[in-house]
């Protein structure tokens, strides 16, 4: 199934995306220094403000869909609050920057409003995890840091629906669940399966997939109840702290850089694949059920490949390759050409290349309708979450591709 | 005088991860990994001599030893690995391999890439191994040669 | 040998699509700094397994990934002493250019004839499998240059010796 809208944003990697409210404007990092503010027109999205003040490259950013603040984190330490005013000079409605005090002494990495968006966590390279919340006096931001059981940069964060839990992904294999219970903030909370009382910096759980590597994404399901985490060793495990279960899905495809909660039972979950897939499951087990990009229905000019199409997980790449050597073992033909077809150097998936971040775009948050990806190749893509192709067994979206090729 | 501008700093940092905290240890004792080790020689030979390939090379993948000081372990796991790789037919290996279950592949890759570092060594040879890897690439997929990158425990 | 090739060659390249993951990665050791960890090999949970494909004794691949990048060395096959030379000047020529290769390293890592340093910034600005096609048709094309530039070698020598000696054919 093709996905609802493809915009191709520009040619440098998005490294982050996060839409308003009514998904009008879209605020997204280019790889650069500034966030580039895209408004809506038609079927277009037309860039409006830029916002400049971080002086090195944007690494994440939050648009708070009620209170109307965008955060956003980046390499040189600092994380920035904006707000959209009136400038008194011109009259122009404006976003004003407000200084946050990370107090970390390397680069953010990670950026998350909280549900309730009085306070957003800030995941960073030293080790630390800053949970902000506002200050009235100062007019600023401040932090405390979450550090004791990290050990290495914290590469991604996700709330639970309570606003005091915090899951985290760290590069030192482990994916953990913290409290981040601010006194002034938060009320007490009621019990839930990861633990009772819960002061600031309590480890509720820390988890690890038994082939290690380092966890890219987390996630907690609508409910809280359920954590999902993305490691780089090629697998999604699934942990269910209220019946001591613990699910890991081997993938034969390349690791996945990003997840999000579709229904309390379905992930979408993206990454160097370059297509988003489906998972689902519940507390008996989890399986990959197939992919919301369709590879087979985009290959149009790939020319009468007999490929010999063994599975091949990656597109096109290995028929490619299968072909080439073909021809230099029966025919002493070097390296194909690019001109046996225009896709050649095309990928049959919609993006180009490794996708980095999704997040929901419609729907209630358990019961997400369509989702939005962003990725290396400057892509900006709203799928439908119902248009899964299904994925039939071990070798499944390959399978397909090559039932399709030996046509 | 100027000696302190010689100090490595680094190494006296403690938040610092070592090598060894990235996987949990392996729980048997060195001398019973050696034993269970020897053990499998055994039956595997008799597996072999059944032609019962998959059953042989699921006693050698299960349990593989790994981590530092079983050396002699390993490098006889991987001996009695390389029997039943250069003695398997080219066109038995695609079954054999799709038989394999998820980690016993994932082994089977991490051997691989041990036999190819060691060109020479005992049974080693270069074509059976890359023939090994070319099926087990199209049955596990490339995430199978992920896990063997990400995986610290060295077989 | 040539049959050996086409599995050499897809081990490499399968070997390489599961290696070029990766992604933006500052540096944990000094604030500010976005540094190849490959390189660095300061931060011991960054970097992964080196992986080594081998054909035989004399002909190998180094694969050495980590989270932001990737170091890949090649030892080529060299049979005899022409071969050796051949090479050494070959690889020398193309490592003191090594500024429009991008992702050629300028020394090769000890024990390997060349060494390629392929980072996240490379792998954002290029497509991925068009990196992988690039070095396969690298490394399929030094084993043909070599051989060719040697039986060049060999007929020019036999060409200047029969002219140089026929002087003597009095």
């Amino acid at each position: 199934m093709a996905p609802s809208e493809i915009h191709s944003l520009s040619q440098t990697p998005i490294t982050a995306h996060s839409f308003n409210a009514d998904r009008s404007q879209v605020a997204v990092s280019l790889n650069s220094n500034d966030v580039q503010i895209f408004a809506r027109q038609g079927q277009e999205w037309k860039p409006t403000d830029v916002l400049s003040e971080h002086d090195k490259l944007i690494t994440s950013i939050d648009w708070a869909p009620n209170t109307n603040r965008i955060v956003t984190s980046s390499q040189d330490r600092n994380a920035y609050v904006w707000q959209q005013t009136q400038d008194p000079q011109t009259g122009a409605t404006i976003w004003k920057p407000t200084l946050v005090l990370l107090r970390i002494n390397r680069a953010a990495t990670f950026v998350r409003w909280s549900p309730n968006e009085d306070k957003f966590a800030v995941a960073s390279g030293a080790r630390a995890i800053a949970i902000c919340s506002f200050d009235p006096e100062g007019d600023w931001w401040v932090s405390r840091l979450l550090k004791k059981p990290i050990r290495s940069t914290v590469l991604s964060l996700d709330w639970h629906p309570n606003n005091v839990l915090l899951a985290a992904g760290s590069a030192d294999m482990k994916a953990r669940v913290l409290s981040a219970y601010i006194k002034d903030v938060d009320k007490r909370p009621a019990p839930t399966v990861w633990g009772e009382k819960l002061p600031f910096n309590t480890i509720c759980g820390e988890y690890t997939s038994p082939t290690g590597g380092w966890v890219h994404a987390v996630g907690f399901s609508p409910s809280g109840d359920v954590l999902a985490f993305a490691s780089h060793d090629s697998s999604i495990t699934l942990v269910y702290p209220g019946q001591q279960a613990l699910y890991t899905i081997k993938m034969t495809s390349l690791p996945l850089l990003t997840l999000t909660w579709t229904t309390e039972n379905s992930i979408v979950a993206a990454g160097h694949d370059c297509q988003p897939l489906v998972f689902q499951g519940s507390e008996s087990g989890w399986e990959l059920s197939g992919s919301l990009d369709d590879p087979s229905s985009n290959k149009s000019a790939g020319g009468a490949r007999s490929g010999f199409g063994g599975a091949a997980p990656v597109g096109r790449l290995q028929s490619a390759a299968f072909n080439t050597f073909r021809n230099a073992d029966s025919r002493g033909l070097g390296s194909a050409t690019s001109g046996a077809g225009s896709g050649e150097s095309e990928l049959f998936t919609v993006h180009q290349n490794t996708i980095t971040s999704v997040r929901p775009y419609a729907g209630a948050p358990g019961n997400v309708a369509q989702v939005s990806t962003s990725g290396v190749d400057g892509k900006l893509v709203i799928w439908d979450t119902t248009a899964v192709t299904p994925a039939t067994g071990l070798g499944g979206i390959a399978g397909r591709l090559a039932a399709m090729q030996l046509k | 005088m100027d000696n302190f501008r010689k100090i490595d700093i680094d190494q006296y940092d403690e938040d610092v991860l070592l090598e060894s905290e990235l996987y949990e240890p392996d729980p048997r004792d060195p001398a019973q990994v050696l034993d269970d080790v020897k053990q499998k020689v055994t039956a595997v030979r008799s597996s072999l001599a059944k032609g019962d390939i998959t059953g042989a090379l699921d006693l050698v993948l299960d349990n593989a030893p790994y981590g530092p000081n079983v050396d002699e372990a390993k490098n006889i796991n991987l001996q009695t690995l390389l029997s039943i790789l250069n003695s398997t037919k080219a066109t038995e290996i695609p079954g054999v391999v799709k038989a394999l279950s998820t980690d016993a592949q994932d082994t089977l890759m991490k051997y691989l890439y041990k036999g190819m570092a060691m060109p020479g060594w005992g049974d080693v040879s270069g074509s059976v191994l890359l023939g090994w890897h070319e099926k087990l690439t199209e049955a596990a997929g490339t995430g199978c040669i992920v896990r063997a990158m990400t995986d610290r425990r060295l077989v | 040998m040539s049959n050996v090739l086409r599995p050499y060659l897809a081990a490499v390249r399968s070997t390489l699509t599961a290696a070029l993951t990766l992604e933006d990665f500052a540096s944990q050791v000094v604030e500010r700094h976005n540094k190849p960890e490959v390189e660095v090999g300061q931060s011991k949970e960054v970097l992964l397994n080196p992986l080594v494909i081998s054909r035989n004794e004399n002909e190998r691949v180094l694969i050495e990934p980590s989270v932001n990048s990737i170091r890949l060395s090649i030892k080529i096959k060299q049979a005899d002493e022409i071969e050796r030379i051949l090479c050494h000047k070959f690889t020398r020529f193309m490592m003191q250019r090594a500024e429009s290769f991008v992702v050629l390293r300028r020394k090769p890592v000890k024990g390997y004839d060349i060494s390629f340093l392929i980072t996240n910034n490379h792998t954002d600005t290029m497509l991925k499998h068009k990196i992988v096609d690039f070095i396969i048709q690298f490394m399929e094309e030094v084993d043909k240059e070599i051989s060719e530039m040697k039986l060049s070698l060999n007929a020019r020598a036999r060409v200047v010796a029969e002219s140089y000696l026929s002087a003597f054919n009095s």
